[in-house]
């Protein structure tokens, strides 16, 4: 990225929107605790199990999250360090950033960071970026409570379809997405199939003696050793 | 007084889950808070490319954003409709508000929801499986949120913090992560865990648009399992 356009990605003014758009989700994930806490007894979680379910949230994205911040680092030089935190801060991984930042750099007739990377090169993609993220957050913001009163209806009708529907969609979503990783290669065949296997190991002997930190811990120790079996196969092929 | 209760306790038999008002207060309040937080997050997303073409005077035309949007939208804009309505019989209101704010669906949100509602033993589609993934989910984001923050500011010295040799072994993060949460249902509906994965193997040669297979194989999983419970039900009660 040319210095000039350097100085405008990393400007003050940009910096403030990043942490502000950041500040917002930690408001908003903290207030949805919040609320979620209060509706929790009656919903039938004890004390003691809401903290067990935030527990749980914590040890399991710590994995995933390390994941997500390695591959960033990639794009901060593409991008600038701040625009980099709002766009990976919301919705829209880093790969969709890329793409989109391609296609952006595309539209004003230029090669990202190449030669004529201008300033108002550099503005067609953050307005691509942007615009582009948008769609879903404007969808949710729309379409949320529809989807609501929809699953309310069904609800009133057949409660018992609900909770098949919703077992279903997961299934089917981590089934394909699952199979789709595994297919990509031996490491990523035995990386799932491990994962798999420890995760099944770990939930019966946590149901057979009760261990509930067992329960808490399932997700990362399934995932660590789903990682360390792929990269031992590819070490050993 | 005892009486009462027996009435409760059929009543709540025969309608296994009454909504309380409790719920019902927190879809409420779900709204309210899902909905201003991503208009103030819109607001900031038209604001900050305003801001460099208008106040810096970086304007690149509309012509030129027009193009890169349209070049967006034929990328990927169909998700923008069917990732929200694929997720959201998993996600329930308060999660989809939280999970399409902060992203990562798939790889970080719905996995933490249903590590959360398993660490709780509650089944899907229950009061107690929405609150207890609701929990998961925000304490998934505000993680994630914190270690982004955390790596743009110290640039490489977060990353640098996990070894170079264990660095690489996460290419393998997404396999790792998926088949976690496939091994959960493994465990506890077996049959269906063969199902989904055979239909995801299907959709996965078949050749429908890639952008549209996750829906799809959400939407023949629903029908698949909607109609075996059906029958169960019916097998059951005649």
């Amino acid at each position: 990225m040319p210095g000039n356009v350097m100085n405008i990605a990393s400007s003050n003014i940009v910096w403030i929107v990043a942490f502000f758009v950041m500040g917002v989700v930690i408001f908003q994930a903290i207030m949805f605790m919040n609320i979620a806490k209060k509706a929790a007894p009656d919903a039938g979680l004890t004390p003691t199990e809401v903290s067990r379910a935030i527990r749980t949230g914590f040890i399991s994205s710590l994995g995933p999250s390390f994941g997500i911040a390695i591959v960033i680092v990639s794009l901060i030089a593409l991008l600038g360090p701040p625009i980099t935190m709002m766009r990976i801060g919301i919705i829209g991984s880093a790969a969709t950033e890329t793409a989109a930042a391609h296609i952006g750099a595309k539209a004003f007739g230029v090669e990202l960071g190449g030669a004529g990377f201008t300033e108002k090169a550099f503005a067609t993609v953050v307005w691509t970026m942007c615009l582009g993220g948008m769609g879903w957050l404007l969808v949710t913001f729309l379409f949320t409570k529809s989807l609501g009163k929809a699953e309310k209806a069904i609800r009133r009708k057949n409660p018992k379809a609900v909770a098949s529907i919703s077992l279903a969609a997961m299934l089917g979503a981590f089934g394909y997405l699952a199979s789709e990783q595994m297919l990509k290669g031996l490491g990523f065949f035995f990386a799932g199939i491990a994962s798999l296997g420890i995760m099944i190991i770990c939930m019966s002997i946590a149901e057979k003696k009760n261990i509930s930190w067992l329960r808490e811990w399932s997700l990362g120790i399934s995932m660590v050793c789903g990682m360390i079996a792929g990269t031992m196969v590819i070490a050993l092929t | 007084m005892s009486m009462s209760q027996e009435v409760v306790r059929t009543a709540s038999k025969a309608k296994p889950e009454p909504v309380s008002s409790s719920m019902t207060r927190f879809h409420e309040q779900s709204h309210f808070w899902g909905r201003l937080t991503i208009l103030l997050v819109m607001i900031a997303s038209v604001g900050l490319p305003m801001y460099l073409s208008f106040v810096l005077g970086a304007h690149p035309g509309w012509g030129a954003i027009f193009a890169g949007l349209l070049g967006y939208a034929a990328f990927i804009g169909v998700l923008w409709i069917v990732e929200p309505v694929t997720y959201f019989p998993i996600l329930g209101i308060g999660g989809t508000y939280i999970a399409f704010l902060s992203g990562n669906i798939a790889n970080l949100c719905v996995p933490c929801s249903s590590a959360a509602q398993k660490a709780v033993g509650a089944e899907l589609g229950t009061q107690k499986a929405e609150i207890a993934g609701v929990l998961g989910i925000a304490l998934a984001s505000l993680t994630n949120t914190i270690i982004i923050i955390l790596t743009v500011l110290g640039g490489t010295f977060i990353v640098n913090l996990i070894p170079a040799s264990i660095q690489q072994s996460f290419v393998f993060v997404l396999p790792a992560i998926f088949g976690a949460v496939l091994g959960q249902f493994a465990f506890s509906k077996p049959k269906y865990g063969v199902m989904a994965v055979l239909i995801g193997i299907g959709v996965f040669f078949s050749p429908i648009p890639s952008l549209i297979k996750i829906a799809s194989c959400v939407a023949i999983s629903i029908a698949v399992i909607y109609n075996v419970e059906k029958a169960k039900d019916k097998k059951a009660n005649g």
